[in-house]
């Protein structure tokens, strides 16, 4: 409705428009040098190597250059679809997403009512300070760290079982155990960090809404249901969708780092894939062409999720 | 406002999620070979005697340092051969974690060293980078540049067949092994277990899994604990090689191929490779065999070989025992004896480590590179490669090098020398193998001796095209095998899914994979 009225006016107010945007440029021209350096850094960085993406339509040879070599078309795509492992994959990428959205995603949100609710600043403080602490732990160190607390060979977690009369589990050597592990362990690791965006949008709803529901008799779970989370839904909605943004990029040096012929079953994904099949065996355009298509599923999603936020939550990116 | 926010969020998620896709910014080779410069040089280059050239000239290459390696800067090797040689070399120095990684993405910048040192690259590799021109062939300059490299491949042919390509370019040198004790893993067995156990050498399959239980159960460390580890091996499927010899598979071609009559077989999904993986899922399964086989690293394993708690294990040498007080607890035994009465010994072929060295297309001074690295081909280069510096290093007894005691003392041998580690471009005769291959490993070896393959074919060369086939061909069928062959062994997956493993290894064309490889060895067979 807006747009239509808008470009009735438009021809006739574009030449004003623009000696305006001109002007006010030319006023605040510092403001503008500024946001040179993040334009420039895009276009750099982001839409630059976007132009080696043919390499993906082409059998590249690194001596020719990307622009040299020749077309192949659709070749190294067909050969992803019909591939074994094509099925494998996507499956893997996507349920690893899939869980991880559902578990791993509501559980900063409870966190941030929790620590909202605590009482005592003091306390709050220290509850929050130790569930963020291990965002700081490196991969490298997390995945060992893993490897030590679940070996079968006396690691804690495996004397506790075998201490209650259990057999002992090889916990990083199954593909069974892969994918909860892999999401639990970064569900201890980042739900602290994930929920000071949401601790701060707590604080921002206003207070005389909770004293308003204290005095119509509402209980902590009312309240916390009927004031804390509307208030913070648009913050959940634009995180969902951020979320699902990433949603085909999943937290590749993890897994690579976890993955062993014996978990392969379920922890194969694009991304790993892309990783020993292109820059260790050097096919690149192979991998391209995977990884283009990895991405327009990932754009596709982003695009659903958004269009279903605005029309179901009323809130979106864009 | 925040429709923008959105969008400009919106790109930087779609084109970060590309950047992978995009990870090279490479111009074809430009005129940096011009063959007038080229023709100055060659004038300079003196063919034989030293210094190589005149003039100093400096050449730049990309190497692999091993953990236990020193910066190569500090190796007295290069260090005198610069004097020597008037070339002085700079290394980048790439760790082996990663190293593969950073060898293709210096093809696929572009960003080329004047050589390749140590470099593992693999036959697809050099044929891939040879045939796009950013490796140059080599095999005019070993005629009249490597007289070292060219007598060895005269006196070894299967070296020549091993690294020419059937177009008859030869892009890269192997590091060439003519001493046997290197060319295989010994097979340790703790002798101490043994007597006290009162138990013979296991002779059979069968034997072999009683000794090893009795390892595992009666207690041959006399700590009263069930502790023992019976037998390990490296991470992952190295065991299958070792133990195949038993069950009749041989590994030609640098592949999983046996050769009867001049026939091709892959063996994947033979009877006999079920057979062995049965066996080693019965040791697997009862714990004889290191339940943490298909997990733990390299140093991780190093340290089991010398912990004196291990029963049976795998190695080229005995180096990682010697620091450690058990290393006479360890003898090497005989392959055993599988249930058809097969007892092969897997050996490497001669040239050992294909492409090790390798010439790219912005080196200005081929042939002076090329005698540069002859050298390390002959006994006095490699001496200076291994040894070191006489009476600094090393002494002569009866004419061959060993190290003197102060320089084993300081614990310094693996960090002063490049071959540690293994993968340098020279030869290992048996001149120069005094530290490798001790009267320990001799005896081991002499163990391995009568049942070593009579020729073992190296990995053959494809043309660019084969290669790429053969490529698509083995991604899917080697990851399939690898992790199917895991799962066997270790017991994830039952043996009533064998029929499925075949159907679906013929699914992948392995028939094709054969007739490809069948081609090639007719190839080597004609020439």
């Amino acid at each position: 409705m807006k747009s239509t009225a808008t470009t009735t006016g438009a021809a006739s107010r574009s030449r004003s428009g623009r000696s305006r945007l001109l002007k006010s440029m030319s006023s605040r021209y510092d403001l503008y040098l500024m946001l040179l350096i993040p334009i420039v850094w895009y276009l750099v960085f982001h839409y630059g190597p976007l132009y080696g993406l043919q390499i993906a339509f082409k059998n590249f040879s690194p001596a020719k250059g990307i622009f040299e070599s020749s077309w192949v078309g659709l070749e190294h795509f067909e050969r992803f679809v019909e591939s074994y492992y094509f099925w494998r994959l996507l499956w893997n990428t996507v349920s690893i997403n899939l869980f991880s959205l559902l578990f791993a995603f509501p559980i900063p949100i409870l966190l941030a009512l929790l620590i909202n609710e605590i009482r005592s600043k003091a306390f709050s403080k220290i509850v929050q300070n130790v569930t963020y602490i291990p965002h700081f732990i490196s991969i490298v160190v997390m995945v060992g760290m893993l490897m030590l607390f679940l070996s079968p060979r006396g690691g804690p977690v495996n004397a506790i079982i075998e201490a209650l009369g259990g057999e002992p589990v090889r916990f990083l050597d199954s593909a069974a155990w892969f994918k909860t592990i892999f999401i639990s362990s970064n569900i201890w690791q980042n739900m602290g960090w994930q929920s000071i965006i949401y601790i701060a949008a707590l604080s921002g709803v206003n207070p005389q809404l909770y004293e308003a529901a204290k005095m119509d008799g509402a209980s902590r779970l009312r309240r916390i249901w009927h004031v804390s989370l509307p208030g913070i839904l648009p913050v959940i909605v634009i995180l969902l969708i951020l979320d699902v943004g990433h949603f085909m990029n999943v937290g590749f040096e993890k897994i690579l780092l976890m993955q062993n012929n014996l978990n392969l079953e379920s922890s194969d994904v694009i991304s790993t894939f892309v990783y020993t099949t292109g820059i260790l065996k050097g096919e690149y355009s192979y991998t391209a062409a995977i990884g283009l298509f990895n991405s327009v599923i990932n754009l596709a999603l982003l695009i659903l999720v958004n269009r279903f936020a605005r029309k179901k939550a009323e809130t979106s990116l864009w | 406002m925040k429709r923008n926010w959105g969008t400009l969020l919106l790109s930087t998620l779609v084109v970060s999620g590309m950047t992978l896709t995009a990870c090279s910014s490479g111009t074809p080779s430009d005129d940096k070979g011009d063959p007038s410069d080229t023709a100055n040089n060659t004038k300079s280059v003196s063919a034989e005697g030293f210094p190589i050239v005149e003039e100093p000239i400096k050449l730049e290459m990309f190497t692999r340092i091993a953990p236990t390696n020193g910066p190569f800067k500090d190796m007295p090797v290069f260090q005198d051969y610069e004097k020597m040689s008037n070339i002085q070399v700079e290394f980048t120095e790439a760790p082996t974690d990663g190293f593969n990684e950073k060898k293709n993405l210096l093809f696929a910048s572009n960003e080329l060293p004047d050589a390749l040192y140590r470099s593992g690259l693999t036959p697809l590799e050099a044929t891939r980078y040879g045939a796009g021109g950013q490796l140059i062939p080599l095999e005019d300059l070993i005629e009249s540049h490597a007289p070292n490299l060219k007598l060895l491949m005269d006196t070894y042919p299967e070296i020549r067949s091993a690294i020419t390509t059937p177009e008859g370019h030869i892009y890269a040198i192997p590091g060439i092994v003519t001493v046997n004790a290197a060319r295989t893993d010994k097979r340790w067995m703790n002798q101490t277990w043994l007597k006290k156990l009162n138990l013979k050498e296991p002779e059979t399959t069968e034997e072999l899994y009683e000794v090893l239980k009795a390892f595992r159960d009666q207690d041959p460390n006399g700590n009263g604990k069930q502790d023992e580890l019976p037998m390990t091996a490296r991470n992952g499927l190295s065991i299958v090689p070792i133990m195949g010899g038993s069950f009749g598979l041989d590994f030609q071609l640098g592949y999983n191929i046996n050769l009867e009559n001049d026939k091709v077989d892959i063996w994947m999904g033979s009877e006999r490779n079920k057979e062995l993986l049965m066996y080693l899922n019965k040791l697997y399964t009862e714990k004889l065999l290191d339940n943490e086989l298909f997990t733990h690293k390299e140093a991780q394993y190093l340290a089991k070989q010398g912990s004196g708690n291990t029963g049976f294990f795998f190695d080229q040498t005995n180096n990682p025992m010697l620091d450690t007080k058990v290393a006479d607890q360890y003898i090497g035994i005989s392959p055993v004896e599988g249930p058809h009465g097969d007892r092969l010994q897997l050996a490497a072929p001669v040239p050992r480590d294909f492409g090790a060295f390798a010439i790219t297309s912005v080196n200005k001074h081929p042939e002076a590179t090329m005698r540069w690295v002859d050298y390390f081909y002959g006994d006095e280069g490699s001496t200076l490669l291994r040894f070191g510096r006489l009476n600094e290093h090393y002494e002569l007894r009866d004419g061959i090098p060993y190290y003197t005691d102060a320089f084993l003392a300081t614990g310094n041998q693996s960090k002063l020398t490049p071959y540690a580690g293994g993968g340098a471009p020279h030869l290992i005769s048996e001149k120069v193998a005094s530290y490798i291959n001790p009267p320990q490993v001799q005896e081991a070896q002499k163990k391995l001796d009568p049942y070593m393959p009579e020729i073992r074919y190296a990995a053959p060369m494809f043309d660019e095209q084969t290669a790429q086939q053969i490529n698509v061909l083995r991604n899917d069928i080697d990851k399939y095998y690898e992790e199917q062959s895991t799962k066997f062994i270790a017991g994830t997956l039952s043996f009533d899914k064998w029929e499925e493993f075949q159907a679906t290894l013929k699914k992948m064309n392995i028939d094709e994979l054969q007739k490809l490889y069948q081609e090639a060895y007719d190839n080597i067979k004609n020439q």
